[in-house]
Formats: C-alpha cells, structure tokens, sequence
C-alpha cells in the first residue's frame, strides 16, 4: 500500500479522521522524541513534551500551511515546548564537577586516553557518555543550547534558525560561538576531573 | 587534510557516515595533531546528545538511587508505552468529538430547520402581502 503524504493526513485529520492523525503522530514520534532527548535526559520528561507537542499540534492543525513541510511545523511546536520546559527549569553550573559516579569516571578516563575509534564505539554502548553530556549542556544558558541543538543536531543554518527563533543572523552567531566557547572551557574542566579521576 | 577539514568531519566521523579513505587521513591528521586530537576528545564529550542519533542501549552498571530506580521501572514497565500512546489517541479522539460537537452546535441541521421555517413563515407572509387571498382566486 502506497505511503499517504503528510500533507494529505493533516487534511483527512482536519475532516475529522482521528486514525489520519495517528497515524501522522505514528510517523513522527521516533523524531519528536528524539529532539525532546537532545534538551533532556529524562525519558519521562522527553516522552511527555513528545505527547504535549502533539496534542498542541492537533488542536493548531488548522493553522499548518501546506507550502511548508509538515516536519518543519512540528519541528517548530517541540522546540519552543523544550524551550519553555528548559527556561522553567533552574541552571546548575556548579554541579558540574564533583558528583561523578564510578562509571562516569572511566568513561572520562576514556575520553583522555582511548583512541578515537574507540571512543565512538565506546560511547554508543554507555549511557554514562551520554549522561555527561547533557550535564555539560546543562550549563548552557537556554538559549545557548537551543541554537546548538539546531545548528549541530537538526542541520539549520543560521537564517533557518533565526527564521524560528524570531532572532537576527547575528544574534544566533553570537549565541553559537559563546555557547561553544562556554562548552568548550566546561569540557577542559571535566577532562581535567578525569584525569585526576575525582570520585564522591 | 588541515585542521579546518578535519574539525568538520567530527560529526560524520562520529555517525560513521566518513568514506574509508576520508575516515583513514582524518585519524592520521589527528595522530599527528594534538590540536585536534583535543579538540576531537572534547567534541566527544558533548557528541552522545548532539550527534547520535539513538539513545544508549543502558547504564554499564546500575545507579544506586532509588528516584532513577522507580522513574526506570515506571516507564519502561509492560505496556508503558502502548498505554501512553493510548491515552494520547483517547485525547485526540475526545478533542476530535468535542470540536465535532461545536461544529454541529453552529451548522446543525436544528438550525438549519428553524432558518428554513422562519425562510418559509416569512415567503408565505410576502405571497399573502402581494397576493392577497381576496384576490388570489381572481374573483369575479
């Protein structure tokens, strides 16, 4: 059976065929979570701002315009959702050194010593990789992380994002390269952790 | 290869998407600079959320805390996820009925007849005005 376009789902789901728009959400969801645990590492939170981003979606399927791909539009909902969620939440810089558990510090000790390969295929397997790296993001002012995630993880460029964001070129170029810089020295920071290997 | 082109293949390196040839002269670039050997260690760090594109299978060895424990067990029990999805395709389906419901509350067929029979009281009073019934049977 031939695939239905998105287009042509958000039609039938607008003439009142809920099962079009599940099957729309069915389509999207792996992706919309996907994003969702790029802001967060809680699963929970990732799946329920996944949920609310949809349901958001249903009730403004009016407003979508078929001139602009469906992805986009949803793109569009879930990030200013991870958004709001970030802004709400507290930053924590200064816990960013000084809690790491036995397995967050071998995988810094890996990150310091093992050769690249190793590092990637190590990363995949560890939840610990990824565990670091959202509190290295965490340090990030909001702003700062939502324009990395849709530079580096999304693929925008910089008018696309600015596009979103309601942001001139300019500003989402400062935000970038004061998000990297900041990254940057809060990594050097963690590797020098590990390389102590700084345990509670 | 320079420093810039090795920098910008940190990502495809990272997704395993380099060709062979490409993926070969990044690694002897970073063999021989320890700039960007850095430089790849750092990206590292941040590279699990920004450029994979899945979740790590699990932790290498259980955390010892008892939130972490129940927040596992609450989503990833039996049919957690059918049943979040379920109760997501129930809140559709009850928006869905509610805006059904105001829709027909503005276009229903009630309102409908009432326009029809207001349309018709107010026709039958016109032809009564210009053909009264005196003069409707052209009497003699």
């Amino acid at each position: 059976m031939a695939v239905r376009p998105d287009e042509e789902l958000v039609a039938a789901a607008l003439g009142g065929d809920s099962a079009a728009f599940s099957e729309l959400a069915g389509r999207h969801r792996p992706r919309v979570e996907r994003i969702c645990q790029r802001f967060f590492s809680d699963p929970e939170i990732a799946r329920d701002i996944a949920q609310e981003c949809f349901l958001r979606a249903y009730t403004a399927l009016a407003t979508y315009r078929a001139e602009m791909p469906f992805t986009g539009w949803l793109r569009a909902i879930v990030i200013n959702l991870c958004y709001d969620e970030l802004r709400r939440r507290k930053r924590r810089p200064e816990e960013l050194i000084g809690d790491f558990s036995a397995p967050e510090v071998q995988w810094l000790q890996m990150v310091n010593d093992a050769t690249p390969e190793e590092l990637v295929g190590a990363a995949e397997e560890r939840r610990e990789a990824h565990d670091l790296a959202h509190r290295l993001l965490d340090t990030l002012r909001p702003e700062d992380r939502m324009v990395l995630i849709l530079r580096d993880s999304e693929n925008l460029n910089v008018s696309e994002i600015a596009g979103m964001l309601g942001w001139s070129e300019a500003k989402v170029k400062i935000r970038a390269f004061r998000a990297r810089q900041a990254l940057r020295k809060q990594a050097e920071r963690m590797m020098a952790a590990g390389r102590t290997g700084k345990q509670p | 290869m320079n420093c810039f082109e090795a920098r910008q293949d940190f990502p495809a390196f990272w997704r395993r998407s380099l060709d062979s040839d490409r993926r070969a002269e990044l690694l002897a670039h970073m063999k021989g600079c320890a700039k960007c050997d850095r430089a790849f260690r750092t990206f590292a760090l941040t590279a699990p959320v920004l450029y994979s594109d899945a979740e790590p299978k699990s932790r290498t060895t259980a955390r010892p805390i008892a939130r972490d424990a129940r927040r596992i067990a609450a989503v990833s029990g039996a049919g957690a996820g059918a049943r979040r999805w379920l109760a997501m395709c129930a809140s559709v389906t009850v928006i869905a009925a509610a805006s059904f419901a105001a829709y027909l509350s503005v276009t229903a067929p009630v309102g409908s007849l009432t326009d029809e029979l207001a349309d018709t009281e107010t026709s039958a009073q016109l032809f009564e005005q210009d053909f009264p019934a005196s003069n409707s049977d052209f009497g003699s």
